[in-house]
């Protein structure tokens, strides 16, 4: 058992954290607060090759392994969720989905740009109807000959209104039930692909969320990502990914709960001590120092059986729920540790706390991970 | 033949390092040989104030730099074998000190901030700090000559003692540096120097934008002091001269009041202030380091406190 | 096209030194870095390769054999090979022990090279002595304190920065030279950096491969934490804050 990371993992988590510092640090409340997507920040990303870590570089990636690539999001995350989300979203999900099932020609053509950061990707599942239970869905690809026309209403997707390459899952067979599904990559500007105006929410605000429409919109077989039928199998393994992201950041969120909980109360003085040295509160620090260990663990685990090429499905339902729950749990605590001075805008508690919310909710809740969790562990 | 050394480049070096070799010489029972540039002064005076011997350092064609002694320095050291060897860290200083120590094989204290000599031990103890100002490294001398770099304004000037008789030798030319300078571009004289100055104001990250530095410049009007910086603003942002960036690789300073507008108060910084009299800060994150190395602060910003404090000034 | 060597060192990141029990320094969760300012030197090492259109860039580093790390941050930053003098006796080592050793490898293992660049301190003891002791010893021209700096027809080309000015100055190849930090700004490695740095070629030289004995001239007796914590009343952004802030300061006499 080994629990170091290499070297190259080292140096590559105090790069980030340098570039955090230098680079998101000090627009991350500003981003929050205008909503705004923050492109001069996703440009150095991209000259960095932070955008496509695990993808391999004939695809323009990085060519390290998804627990590198965990540590950036975490890395990013720890200043701004909504950066490392919107990486994880994009690597985790629309790099990795076309490169473990996209053709050669697919890969040249949508991954290059992808990973090296010239474009950013969307994953398109979610609709009005249709959350958790995924089998609701009602956006259909109605064959037309050898063209395909989708029609239908996602919501609540992530990049939506910036993305220049989706990822669109939909029935092309809707009476084959699970068989049914397939995926799609569209690129923006498709005709029939209208995103939609982005929505104002609680936390994660300069991640830019949207409603994306398709009103006849024409694709073809090259379009098709993996065979047809084969979406629900895709929406898994991009589930799969994307979950050890997410549980990422929720570890970035807690590492950043703590480190302003240790800041804040070694400095505030109350009945004449600094209060790090009241009970009510160093053992509040211990159980977050406690839960974010165990978080990491879990998340690293998670990524390291996936760079093993082991099963990682469960465990990374495992790491996202708790390091979801935890990051809930714990930013609520880091304001409770600030007071006043925490529960007002500019305060960096403040923020982690909205931004935390999402994570128990966003790529599964944390009743849907109880599911894939129980229906593992008691099969 | 023993003895203390200094080795200056102008006036004020030279009165300095007497004044830190005066200190030295009785218990260390040695004289002290003053090296300096003939044009620095007469030495008549450089003996009044301290000195047992002179050695002057004879000009140098313009394209030479000071460096260019170094051979000749060096001989003479090996002929002298003194125990101690001083020169204040500026540039030039800092450089001569280290290649001179190369030379003879010696150690250097650069940047040293405590010099005593130990009766009991015989030996030199040196302080200087470490690790960005965190440490204060204590030092003896495993070999002699021992070089010493002391920070400009460390010690008192040496007086003048009247009656004081010493010899004074001109040393010879040395031969030409590889090293040329072809041209010297002398700094703008935009403020005082500020390692003189009573009062700093010091402008830190928290300033959005260049044009705001006014309101730092209006404060230390109204107190009657000097601007200065934090590094960032001179080296990153350039919107103040390098030589008003105080801290370990900038300045240090030590007025009777610093005062930090929107400075957090990192080590390498606030080291550069640690002999001020007064300490005090504007910050608006009551968080920032600064509080804790200050004798009192506002938690605010300084956009709205600034003028507020010069308002009441004016009181 | 120049070869470069760039000189840089494994340093404690001062960051993570804690205050210990009776004013001793805790090391016991430090993590390390590459020196602040070695950073500028490799970066301009790296810039007057690229900008000459060629040649190479050697970093060079003396440490312990945990600064092996520190030889692959220093290659991903742009260096195109490294030679790493490791013995655990090279710890904590002074400046005129890292200069004679930094000196003994350049001689027995790199036969040519235009420009050596330093750092204009280490970020750690500061001591501002490699550069100009390691120009010594190699008997080249040196230039400290350089905020500019070309190559042009086997000469260099710099601006220093003294107290009264800066001097533009000139020396011929080869020669060393010490950086200022606004030189340049030193890249932040990315992803590929850090994954090609293990695949460029490092020479660990042993001590017992060197000539030479690199004993101290100077003996460091203690290290201690140092303290500047004062007082540190905050007061509030309020009428009264103003007031009693002003009032302090007068009472202190430092207003005139």
């Amino acid at each position: 058992m080994n629990f170091k990371l290499t070297e190259e993992q080292e140096l590559i988590r105090k790069n980030i954290r340098e570039f955090c510092v230098k680079n998101v640090e000090p627009i991350a409340a500003e981003i929050d607060e205008k909503e705004s997507h923050p492109a001069d920040l996703f440009k150095k990303l991209a000259e960095g090759g932070w955008m496509g870590i695990p993808i391999p570089t004939q695809y323009g990636g990085a060519g390290a392994d998804y627990l590198t690539n965990a540590i950036v999001v975490e890395e990013l995350s720890r200043s701004c969720s909504s950066t490392g989300f919107t990486v994880s979203i994009h690597v985790g999900i629309a790099c990795m989905l076309i490169n473990l099932f996209g053709t050669e020609d697919q890969k040249k053509k949508y991954l290059v740009p992808l990973a090296t950061g010239k474009h950013l990707g969307a994953f398109v599942l979610t609709e009005p109807g249709a959350g958790t239970d995924v089998m609701a869905a009602t956006t259909t690809a109605t064959k037309d000959g050898d063209a395909y026309v989708l029609n239908g209403t996602k919501t609540f997707i992530s990049n939506g209104p910036i993305a220049d390459t989706y990822l669109v899952f939909c029935w092309t067979d809707k009476a084959a039930g699970r068989k049914g599904m397939s995926s799609f990559i569209i690129p923006k500007g498709t005709p029939g692909l209208k995103p939609g105006e982005h929505f104002h929410k609680m936390g994660l605000r300069s991640s830019q969320t949207s409603e994306v429409v398709f009103k006849d919109c024409r694709l073809t077989k090259e379009n098709l990502l993996g065979a047809e039928g084969a979406g629900m199998g895709n929406a898994g393994a991009a589930f799969d990914h994307g979950r050890v992201g997410i549980a990422a950041q929720g570890v970035g969120i807690l590492q950043a709960a703590l480190d302003e909980s240790i800041k804040y109360s070694k400095e505030r003085v109350q009945m004449g001590s600094p209060i790090a040295r009241h009970q009510a509160i160093s053992w509040m620090i211990a159980d977050m120092a406690t839960d974010l260990q165990a978080a990491r663990f879990l998340t690293y685990y998670a990524a390291w059986l996936k760079d093993n090429k082991l099963p990682f499905t469960k465990d990374a339902s495992m790491a996202k729920l708790f390091a979801a729950e935890k990051a809930m749990h714990h930013t609520t605590k880091a304001v409770q540790i600030h007071g006043g001075y925490g529960y007002i805008k500019g305060a960096k508690v403040e923020r982690l706390m909205r931004d935390a919310k999402i994570l128990e909710i966003y790529e599964g809740t944390s009743e849907a991970q109880r599911m894939v969790i129980s229906g593992t562990v008691l099969r | 033949m023993a003895g203390i050394w200094i080795i200056a480049e102008t006036r004020e070096q030279a009165f300095e390092l007497l004044g830190a070799g005066r200190s030295l010489a009785p218990d260390m029972g040695t004289a002290l040989t003053a090296i300096v540039r003939k044009g620095a002064g007469p030495p008549e005076e450089t003996i009044a104030r301290g000195a047992d011997e002179v050695f002057l350092l004879p000009e140098l064609p313009p394209d030479q730099p000071f460096g260019a002694h170094l051979p000749v320095i060096e001989q003479e050291a090996k002929t002298a074998s003194p125990d101690l060897i001083l020169f204040i860290s500026s540039a030039r200083g800092k450089e001569m000190a280290a290649r001179l120590a190369a030379r003879l094989g010696a150690g250097l204290c650069s940047g040293c901030t405590a010099l005593a000599f130990d009766k009991g031990s015989g030996s030199i103890r040196m302080e200087r700090l470490a690790y960005g100002g965190a440490a204060i490294q204590k030092l003896t001398a495993s070999t002699k000559p021992v070089i010493v770099a002391v920070p400009p304004r460390s010690f008192e000037p040496a007086q003048v003692v009247d009656g004081r008789q010493g010899k004074t030798r001109e040393l010879p030319s040395p031969p030409p540096s590889a090293v040329r300078i072809i041209e010297k571009k002398p700094k703008e004289k935009v403020a005082k120097d500020i390692t003189e100055a009573r009062v700093i104001v010091c402008a830190g990250r928290g300033f959005d934008k260049k044009e705001d530095l006014a309101l730092a410049r209006e404060l230390a009007d109204a107190l009657g002091g000097e601007l200065g910086a934090t590094r960032p603003l001179t080296e990153e942002m350039h919107w103040l001269s390098a030589d008003l960036c105080i801290g370990l690789s900038g300045v240090q300073v030590k007025p009777e009041l610093y005062m930090g507008l929107g400075v957090s108060g990192q080590i390498q910084h606030m080291t550069g202030v640690r002999g001020a009299k007064v300490v005090c800060a504007v910050n608006r994150d009551e968080n920032a380091p600064i509080f804790a190395l200050s004798d009192f602060g506002i938690v605010g910003s300084l956009y709205e406190v600034v003028p507020k404090i010069i308002e009441e000034l004016k009181k | 096209m120049p070869v470069v060597v760039a000189c840089f060192k494994w340093v404690v990141d001062e960051a993570y030194i804690r205050r210990g029990a009776g004013g001793a320094l805790d090391f016991s969760s430090v993590d390390y870095k590459i020196g602040e300012y070695d950073r500028n030197a490799i970066e301009e090492a790296v810039r007057l390769r690229d900008a000459g259109g060629g040649g190479s860039v050697i970093g060079i580093t003396v440490g312990a054999p945990e600064s092996a790390k520190g030889v692959k941050d220093g290659l991903s930053r742009g260096m195109d090979l490294a030679f790493f003098a490791s013995d655990p006796s090279f710890k904590d080592l002074e400046p005129s022990q890292t200069a004679a050793i930094l000196a003994e490898v350049i001689r027995s293992r790199i036969p040519q090279y235009d420009l050596i660049t330093c750092g204009e301190g280490s970020s750690d003891l500061y001591a501002q002595q490699v550069g100009p002791r390691l120009a010594e010893l190699l008997g080249i021209p040196c230039v400290c304190f350089v905020q500019k700096l070309s190559l042009e027809g086997g000469k260099l080309v710099t601006d220093r920065r003294v107290e009264d000015g800066v001097e533009v100055v000139e020396a011929p190849l080869p020669a060393l030279v010490t950086v200022l930090p606004d030189i340049n700004t030193p890249r932040i490695p990315g992803v590929k950096d850090t994954l090609m740095a293990g695949k460029k070629p490092v020479t660990t030289i042993k001590r017992e491969e060197l000539a030479g004995s690199f004993g101290a001239t100077l003996k460091t007796e203690a290290m201690t934490a140092s303290s500047l914590e004062r007082t540190g009343e905050k007061l509030a952004a309020d009428a009264a804050g103003i007031a009693r802030f002003v009032d302090t300061l007068r009472k202190s006499g430092v207003i005139r």
